[in-house]
Order: structure tokens, then C-alpha cells, then sequence
């Protein structure tokens, strides 16, 4: 990877809260925020959850509106 | 509890998706085996919409849920959790029959956030697609952290028991 490449790299990561970086002189030191990764994948997680239970009553919800419409006897052509 | 009815064709359970497309966007997908005009019905009408927004799982009672679902049509949910009162509220910005709602949820201290669900039908089967505009980062955030944290718990241990005492239903 070019020195550019990989400052863009760093960028994008930085910009992300994943890591973050201090120059000193010349040098720049990046650490690595390991953790707010680890936070963030398991919040999303309980996040998919959270939906995928709402979802799942959903489909209960139109399941029966299914069943009512063609007990209705309601037709639709397509 | 409820209505068993497991013999009835249990469709195979569509995979819901969660990214986070930017700072402040969120989105989350599911297809539903059904035609966008009745999936659209289920998010429309407050009776319907209030049976299955707050998964029984979840502990949380809904004491009221009114929704005037119009242009600048105001939308509002209680919730009792325990000891406390919650609300959600907003208003619509667009209602676009079997195809399109946009909202916005006013209770964050963060500023609005721009709630938009679109319903794509394909072969009679609807694709949902719900993206959450943040105001900030920041409010996705601590959104994150502290959206009801109680509830997610409860969700969390409900889903653990769940995978772990399936045949003591």
C-alpha cells in the first residue's frame, strides 16, 4: 500500500470513530479503538433483533389480513 | 397467549438487515410475503400498527397509539414500562399509498430524525426498506446506547431463552 493509500485508509477509519491518530513531529500514531468497533457491531446486533421481532409480529399482522382478503373473496387481477 | 398456529405453511422467516449507511443513517430491510398494499395497511392503521410495533416480547405496554396518517398529520405512542411513561411523536411528511411514508420522531433532545419506509412490491411480495436520517452522530449515538435500554435487555434474555428452550414450548 502507497503512503497515500494508506493515509486515505487511515482517514476513512478515523472518520469512522474506529481509531485515532496524533501526529508528533513527524510521526503519526494511530490507536486503535478496537472496542468502539466491538460496541458498535453489538448494538447493531440488538438493533437487527429488535426489528427482526417487530417483523416477525408484522407478519402475523398481514398473514391474517391475506387470509381476510381472500375469505372476502376480494379478486385482484394483475 | 396466543393462537397457535404452527401447522399453517410458517412461511420461511425473511432475514431482516441492519446498516449503518453513513453517520447519521441507519437502514433496515425485510421482504414481506405479501403485496405492498396490505403490508402498507399493517403500518397505516393505528390498530393494526400497534400490534405488532412493540414486540410482545418486549414488556413494554402501549397505553395509547393514535395516528392520523396524512400530509402534516400528527402521530403519537404511549408506552407504560414499569413505573414510567414514554412517548414517540411526530408527523407525517408524506403518505404515499402502498409505496412510501415518511415521518418524523420529535421526542429526541438531538433535533428531528426522518423516518422513511418504502414499499416495493416484486412477484407479490414487498420489500421494505426503513431508513433513519439522524440529525447528528451524535443523536444516532446515543440513540444507540440509550433507546431503551430496559426494553433491549429484556429482548436480549427473551432471545437467549428463546434459542435455548425451543422444545419447552
Amino acid at each position: 500500500m502507497t503512503l497515500t493509500g494508506m493515509k486515505k485508509h487511515v482517514g476513512v477509519l478515523e472518520q469512522a470513530g474506529l481509531v485515532s491518530t496524533e501526529k508528533v513531529g513527524r510521526v503519526r500514531t494511530c490507536k486503535l479503538g478496537l472496542r468502539g468497533l466491538e460496541e458498535e457491531a453489538a448494538w447493531i446486533e440488538r438493533y437487527r433483533q429488535l426489528w427482526a421481532a417487530r417483523f416477525d409480529e408484522l407478519d402475523i399482522v398481514v398473514e391474517e389480513l391475506k387470509r381476510k382478503e381472500k375469505a372476502n373473496g376480494r379478486k385482484k387481477r394483475k | 397467549m396466543d393462537v397457535r398456529r404452527e401447522s399453517e405453511a410458517t412461511p420461511t422467516k425473511n432475514r431482516t438487515g441492519v446498516e449503518r449507511k453513513s453517520e447519521r443513517e441507519l437502514v433496515v430491510t425485510r421482504t414481506v410475503n405479501a403485496p405492498a398494499r396490505l403490508v402498507f395497511e399493517a403500518w397505516t392503521k393505528a390498530e393494526l400498527f400497534r400490534r405488532w410495533w412493540v414486540p410482545k416480547s418486549y414488556g413494554l405496554t402501549l397505553l395509547s397509539c393514535e395516528m392520523d396518517v396524512r400530509v402534516g398529520g400528527q402521530y403519537r405512542l404511549v408506552f407504560r414500562h414499569e413505573d414510567s411513561t414514554m412517548e414517540f411523536f411526530g408527523t407525517y411528511l408524506e403518505v404515499t399509498p402502498h409505496s412510501r411514508l415518511v415521518w418524523t420522531n420529535e421526542e429526541g433532545d438531538n433535533g428531528k430524525t426522518v423516518t422513511t419506509v418504502t414499499f416495493d412490491e416484486n412477484a407479490g411480495k414487498t420489500l421494505l426498506v426503513v431508513h433513519d436520517l439522524y440529525p447528528s452522530k451524535e443523536a444516532l449515538d446515543s440513540g444507540s446506547t440509550d433507546a431503551m435500554p430496559e426494553a433491549l435487555d429484556q429482548l436480549d434474555e427473551l432471545l437467549a431463552s428463546l434459542g435455548s428452550s425451543t422444545e419447552t414450548q
